[in-house]
């Protein structure tokens, strides 16, 4: 009898297991040979790593990452877990190593905490690359940079003076993210809390709130702030689901644009609604699309084996020729003939005007 | 005297001393948070909550757990979200999402009755396979853009109450009624209370349980559309972790996790205090980084002094009984 | 000899093997001991906390602060270290201690006031990831991006190796379970946590200070998060605020599909050590064949329902036939 039991589990096991492996079956093609050379395109295998999975922004990269995998013939696994932490990542990069994949793509949860996981990677000749979210400029050879600090810092702040009619006035106002642990939206908000003081020394910053980037807590949140602050004049949000959360909140509040300046970063796909019926004026984003594209790319053409040195230019089906810059217009003090910073082009203000031309 | 004693062992009354204190604290801090209007948004807000918190009492009053009840409110708000942003008709949502939390509520019954499996491990496991099956479902996008007439309905009001508040409190006093006076009702706490009891007193206690789970699901996934309605978007995440706030607002509110005792009001102020929590820190206008410490330590300070005064109250009322009996020896003699 | 092994160990044993053997047929990688071995790693911390919560469950309680605690005593170390400028290995120790005190706090209110475990060590959850922002916030260290710097000698405590080819966290992984199994499974205090969890007022009776026992539980469980902070921070060479707080779910996955009773009185560290494992190599395995780590859960989920429907079912055939026939059956669950 129980023989027949632990027979039972077995096949259970294996059949639940092939019914997952059976789901993925185009991705788990063999990549053993990991031999010397040239590589067919076809070989080669980029794992995309995002801060979190079920997030829009990252998806959105995600599009782009496989849309460029597609046309040019390599393979992209998207590997993301639903919380973005860093034990997770570090979780995620050692199964890329052990599972030979030749090049990571990833956005990094902290600066220094995936190091360890990262060197064993370089070790195993995996290349590294980053976006969105960098690491340590040690441990990856290209960081595609969507903006440094400085830029998007004074983008936030230039996207709210922008509107308001007297900017040099006291004004009060309030950020709005996810927490205080998630290190690229801090640094930002520290560059620009920086920039106010300088530029518009009357604003006045009246509260710091986090969203948890859960959308129930960011939208009670968000009227919490309005109620709370009945005279608050500009809210910063530079969150893909504070800031959808605070349009929300307002909107339920009978607010309107001319009432509060409500402004940050989010996909346009999650506020077309709130820009067209008059609840905010704009808001900012870069084209992650793009970004993930050109992410993959890079770290298909350095798993190829190619070289790619500070100054030097690639040339990205599509997405044209970009550059490769030195580290320290990150700030950085690492230099290193093989590590450097491709910035994206652009960055795009959405408005009424403009946001239905964008999908992601 | 002993009748103060007797209304303080109500274990609603004190969730609702609780729930004043805390509004009066925070009141004084900053009187805004005591205004009619935020005391509004409080309550709206925690009507999510409160469906949760309903359908979860009837789990727990049978000593059972449902730990799967946030993956069903992501998924039914999925579900439903895209089949009303794709045109869809909003009662096709809400009987999509119906269905999805009594089919869901079904396999939890029966695999805790019939399989014998703990409620705690069949629905953390539904749990993990109903995140997925959502991302599956929605390929891992948010449900963005929900349109303006689906929104409206968790705004609309009525005497300048929300129409949805007024709706969710008559259904809790219901819900109150059905398992306090009706005697199919408190089947559910006899069973929670003692099974084997139940069980020769002739209750159909599976089939109570299964049904306990169906509520709690259906509950869930009623919950969903209200997020859907109130939120507007619907991310892949949608619902992590509410079951903890759940189960923790049903214990503030005096229900037993280890069965037979509680109430769905008490359940539901509970929900309104876990909810409050989260307004009142931005009231405070303390720096956010407080906001986790604050929390804890609030919902520990309230438990604890909720079973001090539970423990003083019974020992009071002890040796009054005692006292009682004593004088009535002694008139008898 | 296979005899004194419980049934349930036995089939979890089997399932691992056979979960190595058909990983191994999808990416022969999955074969290789390195791989293999390293993966501890990853769940290190998991495990060591899910040995010492398997006592709170078995005395029927349940500590669900374990995760946050990991931040906490992270960010103690790394604060006191890097910038109080403390010894590395004093800090290592205060860190330990300060969860041993995070514990101490759930289990006096557990035990001598006598409030549910579950809203407790939730609260604390709350609390002792609060007070970890907190502190980071008040050293003026900057939240976000994680107190680094340490010393090569403290980075190896958990990625260095034994004789260079066990990783220490292997090592760990064994030391920490002997002291498990030796605690609960070859002393009387082990026999106590078994009688509080079977009944508690019996224990009493038997003249078992079971307050003690259910506060010595938690402080346990504490420790055993400092330990595991300690041992995080050292494999990340960081240490942060936010560090463990997904291992809730990973802990009580572990633990009850160790085959220990949610309800108290029954289970063993054995079971959860093996439970530990094959999670892991789940893990492990489904991403070296290709599925994406967002559909693990599925995985995750499916196991833990249909191997406990296999737990402690003296005929599992007969429930699937009288699930699918639908049969009337009358008698409820006693062990749900």
């Amino acid at each position: 009898m129980r023989k027949s039991k632990l027979y039972k589990l077995l096949t259970g096991t294996i059949l639940a297991t092939m019914l997952l492996a059976a789901c993925n079956s185009e991705d788990a093609g063999s990549k053993t040979d990991k031999g010397s050379g040239e590589k067919e395109a076809s070989d080669i295998e980029v794992v995309f790593i995002p801060k979190m999975t079920g997030n829009a922004f990252f998806e959105s990269g995600n599009n782009g990452a496989q849309a460029m995998a597609e046309k040019v013939g390599f393979k992209v696994k998207y590997d993301g877990a639903p919380e973005g932490t860093v034990a997770n990542q570090v979780q995620i990069i050692n199964s890329a190593v052990n599972s030979g994949a030749d090049a990571i793509a990833i956005s990094s949860v902290s600066f220094d905490g995936l190091n360890q996981a990262l060197q064993k990677a370089l070790d195993a000749g995996i290349k590294v690359v980053t976006w969105d979210s960098d690491v340590d400029p040690k441990y990856r050879s290209a960081y595609i940079n969507q903006g440094t600090p400085e830029i998007l810092g004074k983008m936030l702040v230039d996207m709210a003076a922008g509107q308001l009619e007297n900017p040099d006035d006291a004004q009060q106002v309030a950020w709005f993210y996810s927490s205080p642990t998630v290190p690229d939206q801090n640094s930002w908000v520290e560059y620009a809390e920086k920039y106010i003081a300088e530029k518009y020394p009357k604003w006045e910053l009246v509260t710091k709130q986090y969203g948890e980037g859960n959308e129930q807590v960011s939208l009670q949140v968000g009227e919490s702030i309005l109620d709370t602050y009945p005279d608050i004049d500009v809210i910063i949000c530079p969150d893909s689901t504070a800031l959808p959360a605070m349009a929300q909140a307002a909107q339920n509040k009978g607010l309107d644009k001319d009432d509060v300046i409500i402004t940050g970063f989010a996909s346009p796909n999650s506020m077309r609604q709130y820009i067209e019926k008059g609840t905010i004026e704009n808001h900012g984003l870069w084209d992650v699309t793009d970004q993930g594209a050109l992410a993959v790319y890079i770290a298909y053409h350095l798993a190829q084996g190619n070289d790619l040195k500070v100054g030097d230019s690639v040339d990205v089906p599509e997405l044209g020729k970009v550059t490769v810059e030195p580290n320290t217009i990150q700030g950085y003090d690492y230099e290193a003939e093989d590590s450097g910073i491709i910035v994206l082009p652009e960055r795009i203000v959405f408005t009424k005007e403009n946001t239905s031309d964008y999908d992601f | 005297m002993s009748k103060i004693i007797g209304f303080m062992k109500h274990r609603e009354f004190r969730t609702v001393a609780f729930l004043i204190a805390l509004f009066l604290i925070v009141g004084l801090v900053n009187s805004d948070f005591i205004s009619i209007g935020n005391i509004q948004n409080s309550l709206k807000n925690s009507l999510l909550y409160i469906v949760l918190a309903v359908g979860m009492s009837f789990v727990l009053l049978t000593g059972n757990i449902d730990i799967s009840v946030g993956g069903v409110v992501g998924l039914s708000a999925a579900v439903s979200g895209m089949i009303i942003r794709d045109g869809g008709s909003i009662i096709l949502a809400v009987i999509a999402a119906i269905a999805i939390g009594a089919f869901i509520g079904l396999i939890n019954g029966l695999g805790v009755t019939k399989l014998k499996i703990s409620s705690f491990i069949m629905t953390l496991g539904m749990n993990e396979i109903v995140r997925v099956i959502q991302v599956i479902y929605t390929d891992g996008q948010w449900v963005e853009n929900l349109p303006e007439t689906f929104k409206k309905i968790s705004q609309l009001s009525f005497l300048g109450i929300n129409s949805l508040a007024i709706i969710v409190i008559a259904a809790v006093i219901v819900v109150h009624l059905y398992l306090s006076n009706s005697k199919s009702g408190r089947y559910f706490a006899a069973i929670g209370d003692n099974e084997d009891g139940s069980i020769l007193i002739g209750i159909p206690v599976n089939k109570f349980k299964v049904l306990s789970f169906v509520i709690s699901s259906v509950c869930a996934s009623l919950a969903g559309l209200i997020f859907a309605s109130q939120i507007g978007f619907i991310s892949t995440t949608a619902g992590l972790g509410i079951e903890m706030t759940v189960i923790a607002a049903a214990v503030l509110g005096g229900v037993s996790l280890s069965g037979g005792i509680g109430s769905v009001i008490g359940a539901s102020i509970g929900a309104i205090i876990m909810t409050s929590i989260n307004s009142a820190l931005v009231f405070l206008k303390v720096p956010a980084f407080w906001n986790a410490a604050i929390s804890g330590s609030l919902l520990i300070i309230i438990v604890v002094t909720d079973v001090l005064i539970a423990r003083r109250a019974n020992k009071k009322a002890k040796t009054e009984r005692l006292n009682a009996r004593i004088s009535n020896l002694q008139e008898e003699v | 000899m296979l005899k004194k092994i419980p049934k349930w160990n036995l089939v979890l044993l089997v399932t691992l093997i056979s979960e190595i053997v058909i990983f191994g047929l999808i990416n022969p990688r999955f074969w290789n001991m390195n791989v293999l071995l390293n993966s501890f790693n990853d769940f290190i911390g998991i495990a060591i906390i899910a040995f010492f919560v398997t006592f709170v469950i078995i005395t029927g309680g349940i500590d669900i602060s374990g995760g946050s605690i990991i931040g906490l005593t992270s960010v103690v170390a790394g604060i006191s270290s890097q910038v109080m400028g403390l010894n590395i290995w004093l800090a290592v120790v205060l860190a330990i201690v300060v969860g041993g005190l995070c514990g101490l706090l759930n289990g006096l209110f557990i035990a001598y006031a006598k409030v549910q475990a579950m809203v407790i060590t939730l609260g604390g959850m709350l609390l002792y990831s609060g007070i970890a922002l907190v502190l980071v916030g008040i050293s003026g260290a900057s939240t976000y991006e994680g107190i680094s710097g340490f010393s090569q000698g403290f980075i190896n405590l958990a990625n260095g190796k034994l004789f260079g080819i066990l990783p220490h966290s292997v090592v760990l992984f064994i030391v920490v379970f002997i002291i498990a199994y030796i605690l609960l499974h070859r002393t009387r205090y082990g026999r106590y946590i078994y009688l509080t969890g079977i009944n508690q007022n019996a224990a009493e009776y038997s003249g078992i200070d079971t307050r003690k026992i259910i506060t010595s539980t938690y402080v346990l469980s504490g420790l055993s998060a400092g330990l595991a902070g300690v041992i995080l921070t050292s494999y990340l060479g960081s240490a942060r605020a936010d560090f463990g707080g997904e291992y809730l779910m990973p802990i009580l996955t572990a633990i009850v599909l160790g085959g220990t009773l949610i309800t108290g009185g029954k289970g063993g560290v054995v079971g959860t050590a093996l439970a530990c494992i094959i999670v892991g190599f789940l893990k492990l395995g489904l991403q070296m064949g290709g599925v994406q780590t967002q559909y693990i859960g599925l995985a995750i989920g499916l196991l833990l329902i249909i191997s406990v429907a296999f737990l402690g079912i003296p005929n599992f055939k007969s429930n699937v036939s009288r699930l699918l026939g639908m049969k009337k059956s009358r008698g409820g669950n006693l062990n749900a």
